[in-house]
């Protein structure tokens, strides 16, 4: 029982983290309809700035000031590069995107080298915070679940209770109206891509003490962020939250789960055969937790596209 | 362009392709065979893309699928092959069209960026699965194979399996081209162009999707199936998303809007990988910057330069062009030398060890790099002084070529009898228009 | 330091005038040079391990021409960029068979050492004459010198069974193994080849594999779930051939639970490996073949010419290339000239009787497999190491030295080596 609710938390701390990094993607994409493949490059440039400013300004202060540099890539961004593209249709503004991605990736090796760099925890913090079924639950991870909560409780208030956002939303619903009613619809644009990388920034500089800090680190989250986002519903916040923790308490209860398809059908009594088979049948579900997600996104796709909590059809 | 001068430059090329093997070295001829692979695998991605509108990021599944499809048929009877050696493709498309009619089936259901999405789910979907399933993807050394001979031939050198793979993708790219002429092809540019109307003429779109899909899948398959003839092992190291992602990128260099672009955008990259990568250790990096500057500034890809030039030409002329042209060119040659040695020096001044070699002797002078066989030091302002000038002088081009090209514009639109400049300038020049029109 | 750029130079040229070339080097019957290509992974997400190769082959190849080169020549270093899969490597081999080298050094992967050995055997039996060589300096899947063995292959590195076999002898002399032991690999060859050499080693490590997990490779960001299944089976030691972030999240996740385990690696001196775990690495054990200490002066000696050299203290996979790369100089002196060329076949032979003596011991080529007989050692993450690592306050002490006759074990018998006449 213990094990099982260590592993629900961890789940549930993952969930979080890959909140932090889809939240702003979808609120990106439900604006804009480009699905931005910088994005996970965006939360990889947070933890290498926060590694850069760490040994300056200290820990703290590196996590508040990496995001706001994030942002601001993320500004620039969209004003140089994606409404100079906004033109030529959908399929170029992700290409480009995905071209960023790549130049992102390549300067960070290049300035940073290949090897992860060594961005941790400050001592104060790396203690536990409870023991539970004889492992100890360390502080940072309910500090990084915490720091995620918190930034969906202010941005559904911001979206939901200030002017600020309900021009954003009329942006995002309507931009053309908005436009007409005389708000600035290409700076709540701006305003919106800048917070978005923020978001995906503060989730790197948080993560990246905890996992590693390498150029590979928005190889490694990307496609993930992608399928929480397409389960969720792209555009929808709730619908991120939603589906992160989903697929982050799948993933982790999964890799407990040493069963695969022939232990099933052992149970109707073509066990035997369905080992003779082997291949598909005999794959472990704890081998395939990394794969589970897809299968998902996947099903999501097929049954109802717009996503968990998105619009239907 | 003239049917004659398109079909003169067609048959030129294919003349320039044949004689391939005696005007290149062995090493390039290679070069050449994985260039032709990737402009099929290009074209065939196309028919999907461009001419239905319908973006998938999940292709090299199908490239994949006819890649194993065919190195298991060269290992099938006792390893003589299921088929004799120059039909083996064959396999690859059966299996391509099959699985691309299965994936295409669920994928078409939903449009947009749905479809896409579908697309990288079912190919990320493989991707996980293949290292698991032994028996078919062989583990990540993959499985390998040898080409047998046949018909005479015994496909044991790169000059026999380049003519090999030449005549299969000039066939492919002749069908893919008939295919384009075909009703069907037209129906699949009204894919692109509006579905809804279609259905409203009563086509089922599902089906023509389908049928789309599973065409451009079967052509994928045999590219995969030409590259396990020529590297004779398949590695379900193909499933990765990197493949999927350099076809979309070859195919927007070089224009999904003009047939033979993707192929020309795919085999231009195909060489610039291969030649940079030897080069320099940042080419990974001048790629990713060469995509997003082409996607700025040329939407329309390379296959659209032409095209824009004949406008431009036809506008203003070859006598007022041809300086903006040269400004141009000039610009664009010294921004990119002043990039790449702006690049080059800071790779070697963060390289490894180049900071180990700093922090080892502290007090003194960081130490000199080298590049293009010269000692350059990091410290003085006169190294970092030569991308600054390069740069400097680019930019100033660009701004007098921008310049120019606006006065020519409001030259063109003024009318004849103010600016009489600009009306001996034309009657200078329609003499020499008419002649080369 | 001036930094050695041969290679842009060496490819710039190539480039611009290869056809001439191709016809000079066949129209020449004088003394052609060896030439010696490193085909490696130098570009892409896997590129760090290919540079580390690419310089240690360097350095070796140096060492070489100061001593001479072969036959009064230079020996010639070509280098090819696989651009990190498999099929680039087929492409980059093609390249370096046009170039003519006689010889290639790659070690960065398993699976793109199983696309060369391929590659090359097909290439010997179409190109009689023309042969190559692959030497494997770090490649360690068992297929290489098992069921793939290939008399143009020689692997100068360990393999799944020598390593886990050093591992469990040494940790248990140390009282660091236990008798419950968790056993956590990447799903694929290597892991598996693992995962039953751990197996294998039950009855002589005294122990019980508790529990085998295999996950996927490097796609797993949070290793928490696992470590819940380590806790749960109440382990004492865990043994893993994890390496790169899978290794190191494996290591951090234990500690942030707060696990006690011990853990016997044989990739921890990957570089950035202790910077990034910190303090959290100390005690765990790692076997790996080169450990300065454990060389004593000769340790020292290698150690310090090789920082003068390349600018870094030789780590990881460095040293086990320069030994490799020694013994392909020891068959090169004794391979004579024929017609002012080299004859590879030839070369092979006085390659499959080479020996050395490294720093660490007498180092011997097997000609059964091709695998290379070689010294092995475990060593433990300490702050009093003599040599530290990473810029870290610490490195690696030898627990136990392994000479290449204890650490050996027997040719696996699936491998069918075909001689040429």
């Amino acid at each position: 029982m213990d094990q099982f609710l260590v592993s629900l938390m961890n789940g549930v701390v993952y969930g979080l983290l890959l909140f932090m990094v889809s939240a702003g993607l979808t609120l990106i994409f439900g604006m804009m309809g480009v699905l931005n493949f910088a994005h996970a490059s965006f939360y990889m440039l947070g933890a290498y700035f926060a590694y850069t400013l760490q040994g300056a300004i200290g820990f703290w202060a590196a996590i508040v000031v990496s995001p706001v540099l994030v942002g601001l890539v993320g500004v620039g961004v969209e004003r140089f590069f994606l409404r100079r593209v906004h033109q030529y249709g959908h399929a170029h503004e992700l290409l480009l995107t995905f071209g960023l991605s790549f130049i992102v990736a390549e300067s960070i090796k290049l300035f940073f080298g290949n090897y992860p760099v060594d961005y941790r925890i400050p001592a104060a913090l790396d203690v536990s915070a409870f023991t539970i079924g004889g492992a100890q639950y360390p502080v940072y991870r309910l500090l990084m679940g915490g720091i995620a909560i918190a930034m969906f409780v202010v941005i559904y208030v911001l979206l939901t209770r200030t002017r600020v956002g309900i021009v954003v939303r009329s942006a995002i619903h309507k931009p053309r109206m908005a436009e007409a009613l005389g708000h600035n619809v290409p700076l709540v644009f701006m305003g919106v891509f800048g917070v978005g990388a923020a978001l995906a920034g503060l989730a790197g500089a948080v993560a990246g003490a905890f996992y590693t800090t390498n150029p590979n680190m928005a190889l490694e989250l990307g496609v993930m962020v992608f399928v929480v986002v397409v389960v969720g519903g792209l555009g929808s916040l709730g619908g991120a939250m939603l589906a992160s923790l989903l697929i982050g308490v799948v993933t982790s209860l999964a890799v407990g789960i040493d069963r695969s398809l022939a232990d099933l059908l052992a149970l109707v009594g073509v066990g035997d055969w369905a080992q003779g088979v082997g291949g598909l049948m005999t794959l472990k579900i704890s081998s395939l937790s990394a794969t589970i997600p897809f299968a998902l996104m996947l099903l999501i796709l097929l049954v109802r596209p717009g996503g968990l909590m998105g619009e239907k059809g | 362009m003239t049917m004659k001068t398109t079909l003169s430059i067609v048959a030129a090329g294919v003349a320039l392709l044949l004689a391939a093997p005696v005007l290149l070295s062995q090493g390039l001829l290679n070069a050449a065979v994985q260039m032709l692979i990737a402009a099929l695998f290009a074209s065939a991605y196309n028919v999907l893309c461009g001419q239905a509108g319908m973006l998938s990021f999940g292709h090299a599944a199908y490239f994949g699928v006819g890649a194993f499809a065919t190195v298991h048929a060269m290992n099938a009877v006792g390893g003589a092959g299921l088929l004799p050696t120059p039909l083996l493709p064959l396999v690859g498309a059966g299996l391509g069209l099959v699985f691309g009619g299965v994936a295409g089936w669920f994928a078409t259901k939903r449009t947009g960026t749905y479809f896409a999405m579908i697309t990288l789910a079912i190919a990320e979907l493989v991707h996980s699965l293949a290292p698991h399933l032994k028996g078919l993807f062989g583990g990540e050394a993959g499985v390998s194979s040898m080409r047998m001979p046949a018909w005479g031939f015994d496909f044991g050198s790169t000059t026999q399996v380049y003519y090999l793979v030449l005549g299969w993708t000039l066939l492919c790219v002749g069908l893919l081209y008939l295919y384009t002429r075909t009703p069907l092809g037209r129906l699949t540019c009204g894919l692109r162009e509006n579905s809804q109307r279609l259905r409203f003429l009563g086509y089922d779109v599902h089906g023509l999707g389908v049928a789309v899909f599973a065409i451009s899948a079967m052509f994928s398959g045999v590219a995969g199936a030409l590259q396990v003839l020529s590297n004779e092992s398949a590695n379900y190291v193909v499933f990765d998303p990197a493949l999927s992602a350099s076809v979309i990128l070859n195919c927007f260099i070089g224009g999904v809007s003009v047939f033979l672009g993707p192929a020309l955008g795919a085999a231009l990259m195909t060489f610039f990988g291969y030649a940079m990568s030897d080069l320099t250790r940042s080419w990974l990096l001048y790629q990713g910057i060469l995509f997003v500057l082409v996607m700025l500034f040329m939407p329309a890809g390379l296959a659209g330069l032409p095209g824009t030039l004949g406008r431009l030409r036809r506008r203003f002329g070859l006598a007022r062009l041809l300086p903006l042209v040269l400004l141009s060119v000039g610009a664009a040659s010294l921004l990119s030398l002043g990039g790449t040695f702006a690049v080059e020096l800071l790779q070697r001044v963060f390289s490894q060890d180049y900071r180990a070699a700093v922090q080892m002797n502290p007090g003194v002078a960081w130490p000199d790099v080298t590049l293009l066989s010269r000692a350059w030091s990091p410290g003085s302002p006169a190294t970092w002084a030569v991308p600054a000038a390069l740069f400097a002088v680019g930019l100033a081009l660009v701004w007098f070529a921008r310049r120019l090209h606006r006065a020519l514009e409001e030259g063109e639109s003024a009318p004849p009898s103010v600016a009489s400049a600009s009306a001996s300038a034309t009657v200078v020049n329609v003499p020499v228009t008419r002649s080369l029109a | 330091m001036k930094q050695r750029d041969t290679s842009s130079r060496n490819r710039l040229t190539h480039l611009a005038v290869a056809p001439v070339m191709g016809l000079l080097v066949c129209g020449a019957a004088a003394a052609a040079p060896v030439k010696i290509g490193v085909l490696e992974t130098l570009s892409g997400p896997q590129a760090s391990s290919g540079q580390a190769y690419r310089t240690a082959v360097r350095y070796a190849i140096d060492q070489i021409n100061a001593a001479g080169g072969w036959n009064g020549e230079s020996v010639q270093l070509l280098e090819y960029d696989n651009q990190g899969g498999p099929a680039g490597a087929a492409d980059k081999l093609k390249a370096a068979a046009a170039d003519g080298v006689h010889m290639v050094v790659q070690g960065a992967s398993s699976a793109i050492g199983g696309q060369i050995t391929e590659d090359v055997r097909k290439h010997n039996l179409r190109n009689p004459g023309r042969e190559i060589v692959y030497i494997n300096v770090g490649a360690e899947a068992l297929e290489l010198t098992g069921e793939k063995c290939n008399f143009h292959h020689f692997r100068f590195s360990g393999d799944a069974q020598l390593r886990t076999k050093a591992l469990v002898n040494a940790m248990k002399q140390a009282g660091a193994l236990g008798t419950r032991v968790y056993s956590i690999n990447q799903n694929y060859s290597w892991g598996q080849d693992m995962e039953r050499a751990i197996a294998d080693n039950a009855a002589a490590g005294g122990y019980q594999v508790v529990e085998k997990t295999l996950h996927d490779v490097n796609k797993v960001q949070d290793f928490a779930p696992y470590v819940v299944k380590i806790a749960a089976t109440k382990a004492d030691s865990v043994l893993t051939g994890n390496w790169s972030n899978d290794l190191l999240l494996l290591m951090k996740a234990s500690k942030s639970a707060g696990l006690k385990v011990r853990f016997g690696t044989v990739f921890l001196d990957q570089p950035g490996n202790l910077a990034n775990a910190g303090d959290l690495a100390i005690g765990h054990f790692v076997v790996h073949t080169f450990n300065a200490e454990a060389g004593g002066a000769e340790g020292e000696r290698f150690v310090n010419e090789y920082k003068a050299r390349t600018g870094h203290a030789p780590a990881f996979i460095e040293p086990q290339t320069v030994f490799g790369m020694a013994m392909v100089a020891d068959a090169l002196k004794r391979t004579p000239a024929e017609g002012g060329k080299l004859n590879v076949n030839a070369f092979a032979k006085a390659l499959e009787t080479a020996k050395v003596t490294s720093p660490m011991g007498q180092m011997s080529m097997r000609a059964a497999d091709h695998q290379v007989q070689m010294p092995m050692v475990v060593s433990t993450v300490a702050k009093d190491a003599r040599y530290k690592a990473d810029e870290t306050d610490m490195g690696f002490k030898p627990v136990k030295r392994f000479t290449a006759t204890e650490a050996s074990i027997p040719a696996q018998s699936n491998c069918a080596m075909k001689r040429p006449g």
